[in-house]
């Protein structure tokens, strides 16, 4: 069961943009190794876990709970003006490695046209290794890899990053505990390359208890802050703590993009499903 | 004889109380002077149309479907390097001067939480935008155009290529031939173009190298144009006072005494302006010019009075009673050249442009102002000076010498226009017809980048940008579904049926256990359609009725049926979609097409639209071949392209060329000039196109952006103004045949004017110059200026007739002190209003310009024109005995002035109504014949009889 435990990680994922989190060779029962991040907070109280315990935590909450999983997904795109545009898709997860790479597959249904459009992705948490992206095309009927210059290009036209997507390498900032509350830790990341990203740092707000990452603030380069995402709603699923609502503000543009996640189902049992043959083909876990 | 009296009463007033009357002019003039300080200045040519105004309202409505700005366009040009602006050096100036634009914004003084200045996820920079292109074989990336500045020259080239690949920015944010690249700064306001234009200027001073940077756009032009407009206004019209001033020192050799015009002038300005800001209007372009338009038409009374006390002033005679002289001369026709030229301005309140509204209305306060201050304070002045000070004063004591020349000239000119009476006339009438054959080739035209001098460094961003670019000139053509709800006519449901009985085969494929399905679908859509339905609201029907039939298989663990059902769904949902007009691949070539024709019109140097951005997705999404730069066939792969584009740095980019519904286009027009003409062009061109190629479904288009703006306003102004000239000039006539008491002389006085109008509107026909905003303000100074001179001459004819009893010893004498007043005035405003050409603003020079051309000939005119007809007209014209009477009595008169005045009133009218000239027309009709009775009735009444009968006596 364990070896299938994965989830909300996708979910997850797409809302709270591993920012925090990803790690190379972390089996979640076992001690992460130690990131060559530094605290330069002063060391917390002895009942405390260290910041790299925290944001190793959080990131495996967030993108690797199960082994794989599925969920529906309803994406909600709001400008400034209150009009909205809609997507529905359904995402398929599976973990190659626990805190190590995975395998996403994004199956769209909404809007109708374009229907059956999938992207798949291979992440890789090596930095030194591009993730591998494909996309299909029904339209076009036309397969197509697609190499980004970075990872914060836009999910699908809304406030979501690929990135909040595919999940942000633990590696690329240093990594802060700023304040401690009863219910939160707040840890500040600042970018090790900061001219490769658009924000000057972003505090993540973890919850004590579940180690699920509630609020993620970034603030731009004269430390102004400018995007928020926050978890509205948590169910629990098969056990795993999931996040089942979570919006994106943009302060710049006004916009806003909410998601929902429905019918989600941890330690599924997916296939090799992950491969180009299946982006024509879709596995029936994708449809409806 | 009332009125006698009346100039008795003031003038005696004036010279006995002089103190009084000058403490109380000061404290008007300073109570006035203490409302400037809550000045509101605006210098948005947009409201040269009320708020309301249809194209007004649209373009705002625009703005906010597609999320446009008002943009700041800074060009950089690398003339120097082989590579242009592609080279590590200049790309690396042009990230840092991108990164400090992003930071010019400022908290919003209105809304504290809110910022204004740069919107930073609109501005394009090659640093801000995207490259889509191959990745390799089968590989499509995306990645930023210029994520940091090039290392290397290869690197440096490598960014041009990627830029020169891609038809949305070629031609926008490099330049075709690789030396420039512009910047476009989107603002949340067009008022802070100025701040955004000064900050960057600052910012580029730290810069040195090859590169040349400009600064330009509508809104800076605009933006900018107001801020130097009030430097202008601080420089120039003092400047124009000051030579003024030291021209009539030279003419009257008293310092104390020319003073006075001076103060004239500035009492009527300040408290005129004082009035206006009281009011709580606004300053404009247009009131700016105020005290530009005042001072001539201020000093022009008062040099008249000091000219002829100059001029008869004799130590002996004592000032006290050669003040009392002149006034009595010069009283009535002072009175009715300011009510003229003031009625003249008064009547541009009747333009439809509210700025101009207030420039007509104030400058007619002005006028009477500067009127009641001459008739008051000039004589009382005159009692100030102490009168040893007037010693050596006077033409008696200078006439001899200088006073000679002048005076020979015109006492030579007085017979010449006495003998040559009729050579002079076909003259003049062989020059108002060439006058008028120039008029007709008037070119309509503004621009108000060109309000700048060809030196000024907005107008030489102007003009090397537009060289470089496809055009720093925005408008916008929104395209739309010409009906919102189309409804399930037959038509529609035929092809709907078609298309399902396909899809149905489809299915049913992938579905052996639901035979019927597709006949079951195709009875339910017979059955339930309805021409009252709406072609949403009926596939909406269907989409929740297949998903309820989904659900109930589901539920009923059947599952095949269920998903059989969830593709019906997914059937209706796609013809959903295939509603959105601007997602159709047909519509999107035509809006293809319509791009390339706007090509050809030689002015758009570039346009984009959601057209562009699916075929240049579609071609990198393919193989990036040029042939494939095209829409794709079915609307699914449309839809997917403009996914894909959305999945960039800048998915929201879409959105300012198509709404979120799809229904509604933008045509982003990129225009090499801002001439209104050209402008004019392109809307012609488009029309042409629609008319030429019927789209494949019904639009309709409509335009939106400042250029476009500017187009409009200017149709108002010239007809507006045009119209409102027709009704001064109407009122003007109305008044002078009442003062004479005659049409014919009335007639006679509104010669000058006419001609000097036609000559000077002629010339500019003739010589090409734009009939522009100032172009078109000046008409109504040229009214107030011509006639005052006419007023002067005639009014002082008749009563110099009236003394010698012929005209030819009348001539003479006006050719002596009242022609040289005249001179005097041509001279004092024409030469006081040159320094206006050294302005580098445009407008100024023009308005110097035309001062100078419009004193000049109006005074030629009216010293040949008028005494040519009066030799020729003498019988007709002083005939009757020149007795006042009202002039209801004359029937013939009455006649003539009811005539002009329902004109007048059909003319005003028909600027607010929609009815038209017909109507007008058949009103005019009726109107005048009953004017007629009436006028014919009043004249045969008892009062009139009762007067004719005095005067018959009398004369007897």
């Amino acid at each position: 069961m364990f070896e299938n435990s994965l989830i909300a990680v996708v979910i997850f994922a797409l809302v709270i943009g591993a920012a925090v989190f990803a790690q190379e060779g972390a089996g979640s029962d076992q001690p992460a190794k130690q990131p060559e991040v530094k605290s330069e907070t002063p060391s917390p109280a002895p009942e405390l876990p260290s910041v790299d315990e925290i944001v190793n935590k959080a990131n495996l909450m967030a993108y690797y709970q199960g082994a794989d999983g599925k969920a529906k997904v309803k994406m909600t795109i709001t400008d400034k003006k209150g009009q909205a545009r809609l997507r529905e898709f359904v995402i398929l997860r599976k973990d190659i490695k626990d805190g190590g790479d995975q395998n996403y597959y994004v199956y769209f249904q909404k809007p109708a046209d374009v229907r059956k459009m999938v992207f798949m992705v291979h992440k890789h948490t090596d930095p030194a290794t591009d993730d591998d992206r494909w996309l299909y095309l029904p339209g076009l009927d036309l397969v197509k890899r697609i190499a980004a210059g970075d990872k914060r290009t836009s999910f699908v036209g809304s406030d979501f990053l690929y990135e909040d997507v595919s999940g942000r390498s633990l590696a690329e900032d240093a990594h802060e505990l700023t304040k401690t509350t009863d219910e939160l830790f707040v840890i500040k990341n600042v970018p090790k390359a900061p001219e490769s990203v658009e924000f000057s740092y972003y505090d993540v707000s973890i919850d004590r208890a579940t180690f699920i990452p509630m609020k993620m603030e970034y603030y731009d380069r004269k430390g102004r802050l400018y995007q928020i995402i926050e978890t509205e709603k948590i169910e629990t699923i098969q056990d795993f703590p999931t996040v089942v609502k979570s919006v994106v503000l943009d302060l710049n543009t006004g916009s806003k993009t909410e998601m929902e996640f429905s019918d989600v189902q941890y330690d599924i049992n997916l296939g090799d499903i992950f491969t180009e043959r299946y982006l024509r083909r879709p596995p029936k876990e994708a449809r409806r | 004889m009332r009125k006698t009296e009346l100039k008795q009463v003031v003038t005696n007033l004036s010279v006995k109380h002089y103190k009084g009357v000058t403490i109380l002019l000061v404290l008007f003039t300073l109570s006035l002077a203490s409302l400037i300080p809550r000045i509101r200045v605006d210098t948005d040519p947009e409201n040269m149309l009320s708020e309301d105004e249809p194209v007004r309202v649209f373009h705002n409505q625009t703005k906010d479907n597609f999320s446009l700005s008002d943009i700041v366009v800074v060009g950089i040009i690398n003339e120097h390097n082989p590579n242009g602006v592609f080279n590590p050096a200049s790309l690396g100036k042009i990230y840092e001067l991108t990164e400090f634009a992003r930071t010019l914004r400022w908290p919003d003084e209105e809304n504290p939480d809110s910022q204004v200045g740069v919107v930073e996820v609109d501005l394009l920079a090659p640093s801000t935008v995207d490259h889509i292109g191959q990745g390799g074989p089968g590989v499509v990336k995306f990645e930023w155009l210029m994520a940091r500045p090039p290392a290397t020259d290869d690197e440096a080239l490598e960014i041009k290529n990627k830029a020169m690949s891609n038809p949305l920015l070629k031609g926008t944010l490099v330049s075709e031939d690789g030396k420039a690249i512009c910047l476009y700064l989107p603002l949340t306001s067009k008022d802070l173009s100025y701040k955004v234009y000064s900050e960057l200027k600052r910012k580029i001073a730290e810069f040195a190298g090859d590169e040349e940077y400009h600064i330009t756009g509508l809104p800076v032009a605009e933006d900018t144009f107001g801020v130097e407009m009030f430097i202008q206004m601080a420089v120039s019209a003092p400047l124009a006072m000051v030579v003024i001033f030291i021209l009539m020192l030279l003419f009257f050799r008293k310092l104390v005494l020319v003073i006075s015009p001076m103060i004239v002038a500035l009492v009527s300005v300040i408290s005129t302006m004082g009035l206006l800001i009281g009011f709580g209007y606004p300053v404009h372009i247009m009131s700016s010019m105020i005290p530009i338009f005042l001072m001539p038409i201020a000093v022009v009374d008062s040099v008249h009075i000091l000219s002829e006390f100059f001029d008869r002033y004799k130590p002996e005679k004592g000032r006290k009673d050669t003040i009392l002289e002149v006034m009595g001369n010069l009283f009535a026709p002072m009175l009715y050249t300011s009510l003229t030229s003031a009625a003249g301005f008064a009547s541009l309140a009747l333009t439809p442009i509210p700025p101009v509204q207030v420039f007509g209305v104030f400058v007619a306060v002005g006028i009477m102002i500067a009127w009641l201050c001459t008739i008051t304070f000039v004589p009382a002045y005159v009692m100030m000076i102490k009168e040893e000070s007037l010693a050596n004063f006077g033409s008696a004591s200078v006439h001899e010498h200088k006073q000679g020349r002048l005076g020979r000239i015109l006492s030579f000119a007085g017979r010449f226009t006495s003998a040559r009476a009729k050579t002079i006339l076909v003259l003049i009438l062989v020059i108002s017809a060439s006058a008028v054959y120039g008029i007709t080739r008037i070119q309509i035209n503004d621009n108000p980048v060109k309000w700048f001098s060809k030196r000024h460094p907005i107008r030489r961003a102007d003009i090397e940008l537009n060289k470089h670019f496809g055009g720093t000139y925005m408008a916008y053509l929104v395209l739309e579904a010409a009906d919102a709800e189309p409804k399930v006519e037959h038509e529609y449901l035929d092809g709907l049926r078609k298309q399902w009985l396909q899809k149905g085969k489809a299915i049913t494929a992938d579905f052996p256990d639901s035979p019927n399905l597709t006949a079951e679908v195709e009875k339910l859509l017979l059955d339930n359609a309805s021409a009252d339905k709406t072609r949403r609201q009926f596939l909406n029907e269907f989409i929740a009725l297949a998903q309820q039939k989904s659900n109930e298989a589901e539920n009923a663990d059947r599952i095949h049926e269920a998903d059989a059902w969830y593709e019906v769904a997914g059937f209706f949902e796609m013809e959903i979609e295939r509603l959105k007009l601007f997602k159709q691949p047909n519509i999107l070539e035509y809006v293809g097409n319509l791009q390339q024709h706007l090509k050809s019109t030689g002015v758009v140097g570039k346009s984009n639209s959601v057209a562009n951005v699916v075929k240049k997705v579609y071609q990198e999404l393919t193989d990036g071949r040029e042939e494939n730069f095209k829409i794709p066939v079915s609307s699914a792969a449309v839809a997917q392209c403009l996914l894909q584009f959305q999945s960039s740095h800048n998915p929201d980019d879409l959105w300012h060329l198509v709404t979120y519904d799809y229904d509604r286009a933008n045509i982003w027009i990129q225009l090499t000039s801002g001439d209104n003409k050209d402008m004019e062009k392109v809307v012609k061109a488009v029309d042409e196109f629609f008319a030429a190629n019927p789209p494949p479904a019904r639009l309709k288009h409509d335009w939106a952006g400042l250029t476009y703006i500017n187009t409009v306003w200017q149709d108002k102004m010239v007809a507006g103004m045009l119209q409102s000239f027709m009704g001064s000039f109407i009122i003007v006539f109305i008044m002078m045949a009442i003062l004479f008491r005659s049409a014919l002389w009335g007639i006679v006085c509104m010669i000058p004017l006419l001609v000097t109008i036609a000559v000077i509107y002629g010339v500019i026909g003739l010589v090409g110059k734009d009939y522009d905003m100032p172009v078109a303000v000046l008409s109504a100074l040229t009214l107030g200026m011509a006639v005052d001179f006419a007023i002067h001459f005639l009014q002082r004819s008749r009563t110099s007739f009236a003394r010698t009893g012929s005209w030819k010893a009348s001539a003479q004498k006006m050719f002596g002190e009242p022609a040289v007043a005249i001179c005097r005035n041509v001279a004092v405003i024409a030469i006081g209003f040159l320094p206006l050409l050294a302005a580098p603003l445009v407008p100024y020079k023009t308005v110097g310009i035309f001062l100078c051309a419009i004193m000049a000939l109006s005074g030629l005119v009216t010293l040949t024109a008028l005494p040519a007809i009066l030799t020729v007209l003498e019988k007709r014209l002083f005939k009757p005995a020149a007795a006042p009477k009202s002039a209801t009595c004359n029937c013939g008169l009455c006649f003539v002035v009811s005539a002009a005045a329902v004109v007048l009133l059909a003319l005003n009218l028909n600027q607010y109504t929609v009815s038209g000239w017909s109507k007008l027309l058949v009103f005019s009709i009726i109107a005048i014949p009953v004017m007629a009775l009436i006028c014919g009735i009043m004249s045969r009444r008892q009062a009139c009889k009762v007067l004719e009968n005095k005067e018959e006596n009398d004369n007897v």
